[in-house]
């Protein structure tokens, strides 16, 4: 059974991982092949005034009024932070690349494990925030589902497993079987739930154009 | 204006037109409902929101959750009732004025715009009669 969770299947759910981002990025770029939104020209003045170091931070700070950093301070740090995480800590685990380096041959560099081990832990607390935002936030219930809960314990599960490992929590072996069974099931799941949020709001942000667009996106659905 | 309501009331529901319609935009309002994360950030983008003490049914998620959201899951089986009560949420509930913001990217009114199609394609749609200062703000 373990050999089967930690050698086989990896292989199975890494390589529906990269398909199924693939055939969703397809996808993607076949229904909005269209390209209708232009953004209005820019005024004829095009040369930028100068500004100064203090004008610059206080334009900056200003923009952030008309986004969710003035309407939920908590939760844009919480989300930043937490996303950020959730991407960093497999990619820079010495523990993976390790296993990298055995399997494939090559790894990447990595954190101390003294700072995974925390990172870990911040990622457990805003897991928990984001838990008690969908029990007692009343806009957040109204929407919520069972489904819900399940992606968050998709994406929760190895990281809770892999804290449990790395301190050799409970029996050894069986937290590392679920650790790794975790991991798949996260990777399977990202293209085909919402989870697949993690590839489409690059997408959506830069590429479609609209007024909220990070970027100058041409792409219309 | 009573007949003609009441026989939009009899009139069955066109459960495979609902599909087709539904069919057409399949690729592009399914990714929409399945990357929705549920987290709410939209609500205080919406003035209804806002407006009506924070109540959760005028956030933007809510409405396509429960209007086009509704209409997906149940593969256009649903009966006028059911299609009766998404009006309120699609045509009281939502102005269409776009300034609802999805951190995602998901563009709502779209979503909202579409369940209204489909609704008027059953002859589901506010009639003069029933629009008051205060139901329909």
């Amino acid at each position: 059974m373990y050999d089967f969770i930690g050698s086989r299947l990896v292989s199975i759910a890494l390589i529906i991982f990269v398909l199924g981002v693939i055939y969703q990025g397809i996808q993607f770029f076949k229904l909005t092949r269209k390209k209708e939104w232009m953004l209005p020209p820019l005024p004829l003045e095009t040369k930028p005034k100068k500004k100064t170091a203090g004008q610059f931070t206080v334009d900056c700070l200003a923009s952030l009024n008309g986004t969710l950093w003035k309407t939920d301070p908590l939760m844009t740090i919480v989300t930043s932070v937490f996303h950020v995480c959730l991407i960093l800590i497999p990619i820079f685990l010495l523990g993976h690349n390790m296993v990298f380096d055995q399997s494939w041959g090559f790894s990447l560099r990595s954190l101390p494990e003294s700072i995974t081990d925390v990172l870990t832990v911040v990622v457990l607390v805003c897991a928990a925030f984001f838990l008690a935002r969908r029990l007692f936030l009343s806009r957040v219930r109204a929407i919520t589902t069972a489904y819900d809960y399940l992606v968050l314990l998709i994406a929760i599960a190895p990281f809770l497993t892999g804290f449990f490992a790395y301190h050799q929590w409970f029996d050894y072996d069986v937290v590392m079987t679920l650790h790794i069974l975790a991991g798949e099931v996260m990777l399977i799941t990202i293209p085909f739930t919402k989870l697949g949020h993690m590839l489409f709001f690059f997408l959506y942000r830069f590429l479609i154009g609209s007024e909220y667009s990070f970027a100058r996106g041409a792409r219309a659905w | 204006m009573e007949n003609r309501m009441s026989h939009h009331e009899l009139k069955p529901v066109d459960a495979k037109q609902i599909r087709g319609m539904l069919a057409r935009k399949k690729g592009k309002m399914k990714r929409y409902l399945s990357f929705c994360a549920h987290c709410g950030l939209c609500a205080e983008s919406c003035f209804l929101y806002m407006k009506y003490h924070k109540d959760p049914q005028y956030m933007p998620s809510y409405k396509a959750i429960n209007s086009l959201g509704k209409l997906y899951r149940k593969k256009g089986k649903l009966d006028r009732k059911l299609l009766t009560e998404m009006k309120g949420i699609v045509w009281r509930n939502c102005v269409l004025c776009g300034r609802c913001y999805c951190p995602i990217g998901i563009h709502i009114p779209s979503m909202i715009a579409f369940a209204r199609s489909i609704l008027r394609s059953q002859d589901i749609y506010p009639q003069l009669g029933e629009v008051s200062s205060e139901s329909w703000l």
